[in-house]
């Protein structure tokens, strides 16, 4: 009857001679110990000194960041404004126009006087992972000139640097917080049997499992208490976004089950407690810094990033073609010099320089031409992100990475929507003045408030949670096979 | 008569070395089996394989009719073991290290008041309890390890050089508790290499030599004399 023996044996594992009360017991006495020797305060105290200043930077570049934002935002309404009033001072023929900057000329309007900067607002989390904030910038200045000469203009290498060059919250968990913990647990099996306690306490019914969970449990607990009562502490007051703080909480406690399950497995095996630490230290070195290098090396080998140079390239050779081609209109010169009244609408249609016609259908046979360019570019960048979504796997630490700076808005999914989204922006930018600006119409009151405007549109919560899922099941997955592991390999657990 | 701990042709090998070679011994409730022999006879290895901590090469060890190595946990509840050397946590007290382990043992707090008075009986006063492990003596560890093992309520004593670092006075006084476990009905294996000790509290004496039971006698049957002769004869045979 294998069936009901086995189906016994499970009724008492999990039931067990009171597996609860000797798990409580040894979790209570392992918090008793661990504070008394000063392990805990220890490592709790440098993981909260380490997370307070990276909270501090995380919140001073954010906020020094956001008031670039705001001071951008306010000049351009002020400019708005301005040029407005201006406008109705012209047509109220108190004011002369420059020709270069006309309210009521749509090229002037369109190549800047009525630019806006599209503007990608940092989250709630922003502080805690920095990312790519410093390489893809949050706002363009979009005008009518063409794509690539303020889309694709900043150096971006590839998308995907665990390093951000910040003592951000993220540096602090995907590099320290591993190091901290496997600090606190290298030894848990080890040093019991080191110094003897081993025997007495198998000698009772405890089983060497529940001793290691317990063990393991009190630590978890200590770290992870004081991972979120710091950040908590001093993130939430100021920014808020606690549902998105209890999502970073859940993936940070699954990255440290993680890390807790590497040292119980190691502890499984029976070593000295100085070959656990080394094994440990190869272990952190192997996955938090060599496999994602092997990662980036893989994904630029795959998939190379584009090459800016030759879009640049493409695009002045484009212009120096459209140059050619429209070079009489180029070659007219600009009426307004001997007739100044060219400058003031009339019947609601003001003169055109020819030169700022040309310049706009060159800019249009530009985009036209880089598009394919573009779109290829803009799939490699997509290609290399799923690339390292589906092997980000073989590294924890570019698992978590992915999500914090998922969570914090930082990543580069978000980041490739913003720069699509301003495509977009720009496409109707270019649209509503191409009309204006070939056929003559001049610029009126109306039409200031009629200008395209951009507003960015967050992806939906439903899709973040989705991805924060898959990275959760990528550290949660291999902990449990670790786990499982090493409950088998503690059978054989040498005692002698 | 049923065995408490039963050893059935026990046998272990640790590579080249038969540390143990077809034991077979029994405890019964209420005795005190003393095992004697030589350093390296294979004492430790028996108490090992009774508490699971290695497995028997071949042979079968028992606790209350129940095979050890198939249920660890089960039999491990009737039993209390004091090792050669009491090893306890260093940053807690001994009053602390004893109510940890006592719980572990039997499943339930140990109230401070039982604690103290467990303490005072194996000799350790209510200022000696309150003081850390890290400054104890080795006796005083032992008596904390006597302590825990008298707080367990269990069917069978596995005592491996018990009184080893008790200064006379505590030994004795270690020899009255064992009589008294024993009078309520525990089974006792100790090793030991004090021969008088051995035929004091023994109702039952084992010589081993080179991992084999060379002789299992009523303590009652043979004088002190003739005990130590015998063992001296065994001891001098080790190295053929
Ligand atoms: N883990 C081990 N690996 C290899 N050999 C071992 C191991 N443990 C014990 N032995 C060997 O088994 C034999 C019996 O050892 P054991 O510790 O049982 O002796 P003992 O009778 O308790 O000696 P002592 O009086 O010194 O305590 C010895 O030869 C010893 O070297
Ligand atoms: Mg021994």
């Amino acid at each position: 009857m294998p069936p009901l023996s086995t189906l016994d044996k499970l009724q008492r594992t999990l039931q067990g001679p009171g597996t609860g009360y000797l798990f409580t017991r040894v979790f209570l006495n392992e918090g008793r110990i661990l504070l008394a020797d000063r392990t805990l305060w220890l490592a709790c105290g440098l993981l909260f000194l380490f997370l307070g200043y990276s909270l501090y930077v995380g919140l001073s570049q954010v906020r020094a960041r956001e008031a670039v934002l705001q001071g951008i935002t306010l000049r351009d309404a002020e400019k708005a404004d301005k040029s407005i009033t201006q406008l109705r001072r012209i047509l109220a023929g108190h004011e002369t126009p420059d020709p270069f900057s006309n309210p009521a000329d749509p090229a002037s309007v369109a190549s800047g006087l009525g630019a806006r900067h599209a503007v990608l607002p940092y989250l709630a989390l922003a502080p805690l992972a920095l990312g790519q904030s410093d390489m893809a910038p949050n706002y363009y200045r979009v005008t009518n000139r063409n794509k690539s000469t303020f889309l694709y203009d900043g150096e971006m290498d590839n998308p995907w640097n665990l390093m951000t060059g910040h003592f951000d919250t993220a540096f602090v968990v995907i590099y320290l917080l591993p190091l901290l913990i496997l600090g606190v647990s290298y030894n848990m099996l080890s040093a019991e049997r080191e110094r003897g306690t081993l025997r007495l306490l198998l000698s009772h019914s405890l089983g060497i499992g529940t001793l290691l969970l317990a063990k393991t449990a009190v630590r978890a607990l200590a770290v992870l208490t004081t991972t979120g009562a710091t950040v908590a502490a001093v993130l939430l007051p100021e920014r808020g976004g606690s549902l998105e703080y209890l999502f970073w909480l859940g993936m940070i406690a699954a990255y440290a089950v993680f890390w807790f399950a590497v040292a119980a497995a190691v502890n499984a095996l029976g070593k000295a407690s100085a070959t656990n630490a080394f094994a440990l230290i190869v272990v952190w070195v192997t996955l938090v810094i060599l496999a994602p290098v092997l990662l980036n090396l893989a994904v630029s080998q795959a998939y190379p990033a584009p090459s800016r140079t030759e879009l640049a390239t493409r695009s002045r050779l484009i212009t120096i073609g459209g140059l050619n081609r429209f070079a009489d209109l180029l070659a007219t010169d600009y009426r307004h010099v001997g007739k100044p009244q060219v400058l003031l609408p009339k019947d609601g249609k003001i003169e055109v320089a020819e030169r700022r016609k040309a310049h706009l259908l060159i800019a249009r046979q530009v985009d036209a031409e880089l598009d394919t360019l573009l779109a290829a570019f803009e799939k490699q960048l997509l290609a290399q992100q799923q690339f390292i979504e589906r092997f980000s796997l073989i590294s924890p630490a570019a698992v978590i990475h992915e999500g914090m700076s998922a969570l914090a808005g930082t990543g580069s999914r978000r980041y490739t929507q913003f720069t699509q989204q301003v495509s977009t922006y720009h496409m109707d930018w270019k649209a509503f003045f191409e009309v204006r600006i070939l056929n003559g119409i001049a610029m009126t009151e109306p039409d200031f408030a009629r200008l395209p405007k951009f507003s960015w549109l967050e992806q939906p919560a439903t899709a973040l949670r989705g991805q924060l899922a898959g990275y959760a099941l990528q550290l949660l997955v291999p902990s449990l096979l670790l786990g499982l592991w090493a409950r088998r390999r503690l059978r054989r657990y040498p005692m002698v | 008569m049923n065995g408490i701990l039963e050893a059935l042709a026990v046998s272990k090998r640790f590579g080249e070395t038969l540390a143990l070679d077809g034991v077979s011994l029994q405890v019964n409730a209420g005795e005190v089996f003393c095992l004697l022999g030589a350093n390296g006879a294979g004492k430790t290895t028996l108490v090992n394989i009774f508490l699971n901590f290695i497995a028997p090469t071949s042979g079968e060890a028992r606790v209350d009719g129940r095979d050890v190595t198939r249920h660890a946990l089960a039999a491990k509840r009737d039993m209390a073991y004091i090792p050669e050397q009491v090893m306890l946590y260093g940053v807690l007290s001994g009053l602390e290290n004893l109510r940890y382990f006592a719980a572990l043992a039997t499943d339930e707090d140990l109230p401070e008041r039982r604690a103290l008075d467990l303490l005072r009986q194996v000799g350790l006063d209510e200022t000696a309890a309150r003081r850390r492990i890290s400054e104890y003596s080795k006796g005083m560890r032992q008596k904390v390890g006597i302590a825990i093992a008298s707080a367990k309520n269990a069917k069978a004593f596995l005592l491996d050089e018990p009184t080893s670092g008790l200064d006379p006075k505590a030994a004795n006084e270690f020899s009255q508790l064992l009589r008294t476990a024993r009078d309520k009905g525990v089974a006792v294996l100790t090793t030991t290499h004090d021969l008088f000790h051995a035929k004091q509290t023994g109702s039952r004496i084992g010589i081993m030599r080179r991992g084999r039971l060379v002789e299992n006698l009523l303590a009652a049957d043979i004088s002190h004399l003739d005990l130590e002769s015998l063992y001296l004869k065994h001891m001098s045979n080790q190295d053929e």
